[in-house]
């Protein structure tokens, strides 16, 4: 800076970089919810490419540097692989809607239980833990492969990864909170939960993530205020269910936009779908499933104990069916309801199975 | 003092939910959704806007078609709903929305539709539509 003052009017800034601007004049309004991602997609800025040259960390609608070097390891540069319609909303009401584990649960309303309640509650908050930890591992790994350009659906998938970790914490919470503690881990990273971190694709992996393997949880989640037996496990369960109902979200309009615009990756996720319901939705992986350490500590909590087990045994057969068909009418939803149709899902003989 | 089910009950009630601070966080916030309600033959339509539910109003059968989801109870079952919130200042036990749709054969909350994305809304939104009628134990309510 002294050089500067002493070298006075020899040196004249450069203030070149002023010209390098996007595009200018840009008035992004404030809507009824705040400036919001979706009160910024204006002009340009609101243009996704559908396909990104993207390997610079450049923030959409920027001027790029010319000869710059790739910084970032970006896989996912078609749109249709990550793209869809409401990214910029879910990000927005995952932003808005976060809870703290810390001080929205009433943890004061949790009473000693019942030592098979307490043994069963740890076991599913051990579970739960394992299955979470997977949940949030597996998009912070896509996370960074993603070009910029697709900035929406990119911050949805990190606003996730907070909702998982606060899951994580959470059931951690309870199973140390009430006299018990963490039990024997199940082994649900394994197999088909485990295998959603093999994925080669980002939409296979949406696939079996978002659609297949948080739709189910999402029904346990729903389901635990059944099995809860105080304030603070119903709040646990019901705040976790939005979460998670959210990320099932991002999955079905994932695959919409999917069916809308790449129709020559039909058949792929057809085979992603049947992998799911040959696997997620029957084998040892599912907690309503087959899993003797999950689907007996339900049937312990939603009959009331040991001595009821039969009872909590139907109950959750009847959730596990309505499992089903929530995940059949959210695969219609993002496109892919032929297949129940035309005899390609197993589905139809799986209800047919859980209703005997 | 509102007369259950009616627009001005409903009204009082969301008079409540939009001038509570507390019922905009933890775990609530933004929610957008139309809601239908039926209570017996009764149907009206909640709309939730952002941080408020910016109207209430009755409907036709015809209606439903533009609701995400409804609810329904027969008369009596939403009363016992509303007395245990009147009792307790929220819903306890079997009388949370959530689990009034598990622990019923036909369920809570259906659709017209049989969009599950769309109905998926009702587990989304789930906290927000609990502290809306949580909020009834602050109207004086005749039936």
């Amino acid at each position: 800076m002294d050089q500067q003052l002493q070298n006075g009017s020899e040196f004249e800034l450069d203030l070149g970089w002023m010209e390098k601007q996007g595009e200018w004049g840009t008035h992004a309004e404030p809507s009824k919810n705040g400036l919001t991602l979706a009160d910024i997609q204006v002009g340009s800025y609101g243009d996704a490419p559908v396909e990104s040259r993207n390997l610079s960390g450049r923030p959409r609608g920027a001027i790029s540097r010319p000869g710059s070097m790739p910084i970032g390891n970006y896989t996912v540069r078609t749109k249709s692989e990550i793209w869809l319609e409401n990214a910029s909303f879910l990000y927005e009401e995952a932003l808005q809607r976060q809870w703290s584990s810390a001080t929205d649960i009433p943890w004061d309303t949790i009473e000693p239980l019942p030592d098979d309640i307490e043994q069963a509650q740890c076991q599913m908050a051990t579970f739960l833990t394992e299955v979470e930890f997977v949940a949030g591992d597996v998009p912070s790994r896509w996370v960074s492969q993603m070009s910029p350009d697709f900035y929406e659906a990119r911050n949805v998938l990190m606003a996730q990864v907070m909702d998982e970790a606060r899951h994580m914490d959470v059931f951690r919470k309870r199973a140390l909170a009430n006299g018990g503690g963490l039990m024997r881990a199940t082994g649900a990273t394994s197999g088909f939960v485990g295998g959603i971190d093999l994925a080669r694709d980002f939409t296979e992996m949406s696939s079996r993530l978002h659609l297949s393997g948080e739709g189910a949880v999402l029904t346990i989640f729903r389901m635990g205020e059944l099995m809860a037996y105080n304030d603070a496990e119903k709040a646990i369960y019901r705040l976790c269910a939005q979460d998670e109902a959210r990320h099932v979200a991002f999955g079905v309009m994932h695959m919409r936009y999917m069916a809308a615009n790449a129709p020559e990756r039909r058949e792929e996720i057809e085979s992603y779908l049947d992998e799911a319901e040959s696997g997620m939705l029957t084998d040892a992986a599912n907690p309503a499933g087959q899993l003797n350490q999950t689907s007996e500590s339900l049937s312990i909590m939603l009959g009331g104990g040991g001595k009821y087990f039969d009872e909590g045994f139907r109950k959750l057969v009847s959730i596990r069916k309505r499992q089903l068909q929530e995940y059949q009418k959210r695969v219609t939803s993002a496109g892919f309801g032929d297949r129940f149709k035309n005899g390609r899902s197993r589905l139809g003989q799986m209800l047919e199975n859980v209703a005997n | 003092m509102a007369k259950f089910p009616s627009v001005a009950w409903f009204d009082a009630v969301r008079d409540v939910y939009n001038k509570d601070d507390a019922m905009h966080g933890a775990g609530s916030g933004t929610c957008n959704c139309v809601v239908g309600v039926q209570v017996g033959r009764e149907l009206f339509q909640l709309t939730f806007e952002g941080f408020e539910c910016s109207q209430a109003e009755k409907i036709t059968r015809t209606k439903l078609d533009d609701c995400d989801f409804y609810l329904h109870m027969t008369t009596k079952d939403w009363r016992n709903m509303l007395d245990n919130i009147q009792e307790h200042g929220h819903a306890t036990d079997n009388f949370t929305l959530n689990t009034l749709d598990l622990g019923r054969v036909e369920g809570l909350s259906s659709s017209t539709h049989n969009d599950q994305y769309r109905e998926d809304l009702f587990f989304r939104y789930n906290q927000t539509l609990q502290f809306f009628f949580d909020g009834s134990s602050r109207v004086k309510t005749t039936y």
